[in-house]
């Protein structure tokens, strides 16, 4: 592998390549360096043909030149051959005091006495001055009569544009270089190139948008002017406002984990563990808050309860003494919204439950009550303990619901949004949502590596058939009772967003009219269009890319693959507002200047996205015997054949969820995307929000429901088009 | 369906893990050396963690070796990808595709060699005749019973005419009746195409039935190598001598090794043995490898070792007759019951050694 020969030849190309790139891309720095020269040159010579004559007029010309933002003139009055009489005249000070400094400098004088010839002279070195470099230009002010040097002027050009110009050209130069020494040293010298390159561009992924922006907007924090310290997080460590937020974010997490466990618990019990019609539907009502767009559920609380509330204004009319903006509407919205998690979690905890534990117990003469507290209860604890941590975690993130509800309740990512936008103080947005991190953080790691490892309950893959009934005739309607007010609750909820979208103005008019929707529609055609094609362009590159991850993990050995795992991970563990402001961050400068572009967006749901995705790869290929791939390679199949022909249809579970997922995660994405928005890309939701932000409620409705209508619709489509293969539905259900 | 088969051959192949919890270094495979010659089925066979399996997954290209080289006829094939090397492998689990049938799972290996459809369907349905299983080729492998589910990777390995048929012990997932059917079955087809063939395996009846050589491996080092009855027969060490059948040593003093015959005493009885004596020149004690049908019961005062028997096994073609001595249990085989004689549980017998089926070994 490693022969000598093989060697040389990689040095001496690498070599070749090396002194190639550095030309082609030294003769386009020369080129473009020369090209911006000349501009400036010819810019110069305008500004002297228009300069006066008479030093009288000087100063009120300088008060009226118009130049470009970074430019500045200083006229030099004078014959330059008299270098003792000369004087200046500038709008900028610092201009002035660099020109008073350097004038007897012997470049300047060489530059004065090429002024004195009627010649240009451009300084061989830029200088800096107020902290930026300017390439300086001497041009002289000729009498047009007598041809004769009256003035010189000394303009200075922001060199900026060339610099970032050439900072890019030299990115890609070492970029291109790069690229040719590991592929070629990865297809020459490994065995297996293919994968090796995949593992590599999965690290400059991770590093490039995930390591690279989360560093910049922790450093950002302890920056002040350039510098380091420790200034901001003082004032925000010390201020009653930052840390009420800070409490207000936990405070709501601490209620909403609590309630929204309980209403999973009861969902989950019911309908794994007691006899009972209509399961499915329950199910099916218990899930669909997920799939629902963000804003939908806060919409219809303030359509219903709001100031102008359906109930709290037309029927009851106590708006005035109660108000749903604040903590109270956040945790219902939350645990109608976040309820759901702890519903999947626990129901899959309880259908693993075997029931014989329970028979013994019973059979052991326990009541059914002790039969509860004693066994099914310990046994669930996990994972109510998991699902409340991971509601936890989704509480403190969220930031779509307070943004709308919280009013004057501050929570944290609201107040990390306000700082970003309304006061422009991105240093203060990223160290406040640091600040969320460290509790969202904490219940993550909480989540997974205690209490998962905690976990009694052994999946078997068989949820027994028999169900021991466990709780007695009223409790059992106790229970229904309360599931069924929670529906019809959501039911309602859902049905006034219906309504909202027919209804002329909502609070006010409560006429029908279909106005709503030709208008929502039109004014929100383009930012359906940007959200759909978004979506549609993240969801199968996150799709791919979460099994070929997953792949890796679980099937190849490699150095640092503890390391991949992690960085992949971390962007489910950061909330949504971190993430959008360490992109605008670190992609709003060259070399990767994203801002603005879709390639933001759909980098920023990919990266968001591709955990889930990894983690149900992982699950699925654990289970795979590996002597299926190595048959298809020993039968002559390379790395791309084995993934399409062998790999993708056997996870294709899990594959379809990581799209579906990836899909409607991005279709209701706000937290992140908010700051990534432009006017060329803009997002439904960030829409509807500006519709009920200017009372619009009725366009707000529509929107949401043409939101609802897509993913319904995109998810049956994706189910059509993916369609199963009968031989393995058969295997595995066999 | 002509093989074109070729040797196999491994120089000094050596192969070490890192074991990725401990970090510690396990040497799986320690400097070995074989040739396998065209058309011939060779055995891998040793006890539990051995370098069997890894040996085979050498040659197959899923694992590199740590040092050495592999060679198929001239051609070295050390680094190449398992997709890029003419051998074909059947798992021990088989790994067959499960969302394929079973002609799709057998055709596979053809349609990434781009061969036309049509030629792909008569080849599979050829090969499934060989194998016996012309009528199944629309089901799914998952059912299909364990003998059919081996025979479909048998054939998907055999489709693709390699040069070297590798096998992973896989007939352990088979029950012992099956077992003995796919065994005559695997050597049948693999004499009929006259292919090379390496066959990894712990069980012993296994290896002796299907082999052209035995390669006995030990703690990642091969043991002997050599035809089934000579390893049985003469068996290099005494781990060879037990591993390959049930192995009796008897202590003894060497007095004189003379034209290759060896004096040699059991106590203070001579016995007179030719197998392994030159080896043991030199040596004062050693000790004597015995079989159970190298035991041979006699009347009490007529043999080398007396003893009690405690029971007999009555196997119907033989009697395993179990005897208590001073050196401890051990087993006679007395072959022909209806004939010879059978001593009652609890009698008092000697027991003579027939030196002719039985081999001396030097002590360490
Ligand atoms: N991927 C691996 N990483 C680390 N050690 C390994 C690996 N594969 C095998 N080993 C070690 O190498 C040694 C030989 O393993 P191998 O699988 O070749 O044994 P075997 O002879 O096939 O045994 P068996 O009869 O149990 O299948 C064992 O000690 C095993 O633990
Ligand atoms: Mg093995």
């Amino acid at each position: 592998m490693f022969s000598k020969k093989k060697i040389i030849i990689f040095i001496i190309l690498a070599f070749f390549v090396l002194i190639l790139d550095f030309w082609i891309f030294n003769t386009l720095k020369t080129d473009f360096i020369k090209t911006v020269e000349e501009m400036y040159e010819t810019n110069a010579q305008s500004i002297a043909d228009g300069a006066p004559r008479n030093p009288e007029d000087v100063q009120n010309w300088i008060n009226n030149l118009q130049l470009q933002e970074g430019n500045s003139v200083l006229y030099i009055v004078g014959s330059p051959f008299s270098v003792k009489d000369l004087y200046s005249i500038s709008e900028n000070e610092r201009l002035t005091e660099y020109f008073n400094k350097n004038k007897e400098s012997p470049e300047f004088l060489d530059a004065m006495e090429s002024s004195a010839y009627g010649e240009k002279y451009i300084l061989s070195d830029s200088v800096k001055i107020d902290n930026n470099k300017k390439m300086i230009i001497f041009v002289p002010v000729t009498d047009p009569e007598w041809w004769e040097t009256v003035g010189t002027l000394l303009i200075s050009f922001d060199q900026k544009p060339i610099n970032d110009f050439t900072d890019l050209l030299n990115v890609f130069a070492i970029a291109i270089f790069s690229l040719f020494v590991i592929v070629y040293f990865f297809g020459k010298f490994t065995r297996d190139p293919v994968t090796n390159y995949l593992i590599i561009i999965i690290f400059v992924i991770i590093g490039i948008f995930i390591a690279f922006p989360l560093y910049q907007a922790v450093k950002l924090t302890f920056l002040e002017n350039g510098s380091f310290s420790l200034d901001l997080w003082v004032k925000i460590l010390t201020k009653g406002q930052y840390l009420e937020a800070l409490w207000g974010s936990v405070k709501l997490g601490l209620i909403t984990a609590t309630c929204s466990t309980l209403i999973g618990y009861l969902f989950a019990f019911s309908v794994t563990r007691m006899r009972l019609k209509g399961k499915k539907f329950f199910s099916i009502m218990a899930t669909l808050p997920i799939i629902s767009p963000p804003f939908s559920l806060t919409l219809s609380i303030i359509l219903l309860f709001g100031n102008n509330g359906l109930i709290t204004k037309q029927l009851l009319n106590i708006s005035d003494s109660i108000s749903i903006y604040g903590l109270g509407g956040l945790v219902v919205v939350q645990t109608m919204g976040m309820f759901p998690i702890a519903f999947l979690t626990l129901s899959g905890v309880l259908e693993s439950i075997d029931s014989t534990l329970e028979d013994a117990a019973l059979n052991l003469r326990a009541s059914k009550w002790q039969t509860f507290r004693t066994v099914t209860l310990p046994l669930s604890i996990p994972g109510i303990a998991s699902s409340w941590l991971l509601v936890f975690t989704t509480s403190l993130a969220d930031f779509a619901n307070p943004l709308m509800l919280a009013g004057k309740y501050k929570v944290l990512s609201v107040e990390a949004y306000m700082e970003v936008t309304g006061l422009n103080r991105l240093n203060y947005g990223a160290a406040l949502s640091l600040l969320l991190l460290v509790p969202t953080a904490t219940a993550f790691l909480l989540q997974r590596y205690w209490v998962n490892k905690k976990s009694y309950v052994t999946i078997t893959g068989k949820p027994s058939a028999r169900l021991t009934e466990l709780t007695n005739k009223p409790t059992k309607a106790f229970l229904i009772t309360a599931m069924v007010l929670v529906t019809v609750f959501l039911i309602s909820l859902y049905g006034t967003i219906i309504a909202g979208c027919f209804v002329k103005n909502w609070g006010i008019d409560y006429s029908f009219t279909l106005e709503n929707w030709p208008e929502a529609l039109s004014r929100g055609k383009d930012a359906i269009f940007d959200t759909l094609t978004l979506a549609a362009i993240a969801t199968p590159i996150a799709g791919i890319l979460s099994m070929l991850v997953a792949f890796i993990v679980v099937r190849k050995k490699f150095i640092g693959k503890r390391l991949l795992e992690i960085g992949v991970m971390i962007p489910f563990a950061v909330p949504g507002t971190m993430i959008g402001i360490s992109y605008i961050l670190a992609f709003n400068t060259p070399p990767i200047l994203l801002v603005g572009t879709a390639s933001i967006i759909i980098i920023n749901y990919i990266v968001r996205e591709l955990p889930v995705g990894v983690e149900g790869g992982i699950a699925v290929l654990k289970q795979m015997d590996p002597a299926i791939e190595e048959a298809a390679q020993d039968l002559g199949a390379g790395p791309g054949r084995i993934f399409r022909t062998i790999l993708l249809p056997l996870i294709r579970p899990a594959f379809i969820s990581s799209l579906s997922y990836t899909f409607v995660r991005s279709m209701t994405a706000v937290s992140a995307v908010i700051f990534l928005i432009s006017a060329n890309w803009y997002h439904m939701t960030v829409l509807i929000y500006n519709f009920s932000e200017n009372l619009r409620f009725g366009l707000a409705s529509v929107l949401s429901t043409t939101l609802i209508i897509i993913v319904l619709a995109v998810f049956g489509l994706m189910r059509l088009l993916l369609p199963k293969n009968d031989l393995l539905t058969k295997t595995i259900t066999k | 369906m002509a093989v074109n088969s070729l040797p196999v051959t491994l120089k000094n192949i050596t192969k070490i893990f890192i074991d990725p919890h401990s970090k510690s270094r396990v040497v799986a495979v320690d400097d070995i050396s074989i040739r396998i010659n065209a058309g011939e089925l060779v055995t891998l066979l040793g006890p539990s963690g051995c370098g069997k399996t890894t040996t085979l997954r050498m040659v197959a290209g899923f694992e590199l070796p740590t040092k050495g080289k592999i060679f198929v006829g001239d051609n070295e094939i050390t680094m190449l990808l398992p997709n890029q090397r003419d051998t074909a492998m059947v798992f021990q689990s088989y790994g067959l595709f499960p969302h394929m049938t079973v002609a799709q799972n057998v055709g596979y290996g053809l349609k990434i060699r781009k061969i036309p459809k049509n030629q792909i369907n008569k080849k599979v349905n050829e090969i499934l005749d060989l194998v016996g299983l012309s009528d199944l080729g629309d089901r799914p492998p998952a059912r299909l019973s364990g003998g059919q589910q081996q025979r479909v990777a048998l054939a998907r390995a055999l489709i693709v005419e390699p040069s070297v048929l590798l096998l992973d012990e896989p007939l352990s997932n088979l029950d012992a009746l099956l077992r003995e059917q796919m065994r005559i079955e695997i050597r049948r087809i693999q004499k009929s195409l006259g292919i090379t063939a390496i066959y990894v395996t712990h069980d012993r009846i296994e290896a002796m039935s299907l082999s052209d050589r035995i390669i006995v491996m030990n703690k990642g080092k091969i043991a002997q190598v050599g035809s089934p009855s000579e390893i049985y027969i003469n068996p290099a060490s005494e781990f060879v001598a037990g591993f390959i059948g049930k192995a009796t040593f008897f202590p003894v003093k060497i007095d004189s090794v003379e034209l290759g015959v060896a004096r040699v005493f059991l106590d203070d009885k001579e016995i007179r043995i030719k197998r392994g004596a030159k080896e043991t020149e030199g040596s004062e004690t050693g000790r004597i490898l015995t079989r159970p049908e190298s035991l041979k019961l006699v009347e009490k005062g007529t043999g080398q070792i007396t003893g009690t028997v405690k029971y007999n096994v009555y196997l119907g073609n033989t009697v395993e007759s179990y005897i208590q001595t001073k050196f401890g249990e051990l087993m006679a085989q007395i072959d022909n019951p209806a004939i010879n004689k059978i001593y009652d549980e609890g009698k008092q017998v000697d027991i003579e050694i027939k030196p002719e089926i039985s081999k001396l070994f030097a002590s360490e």
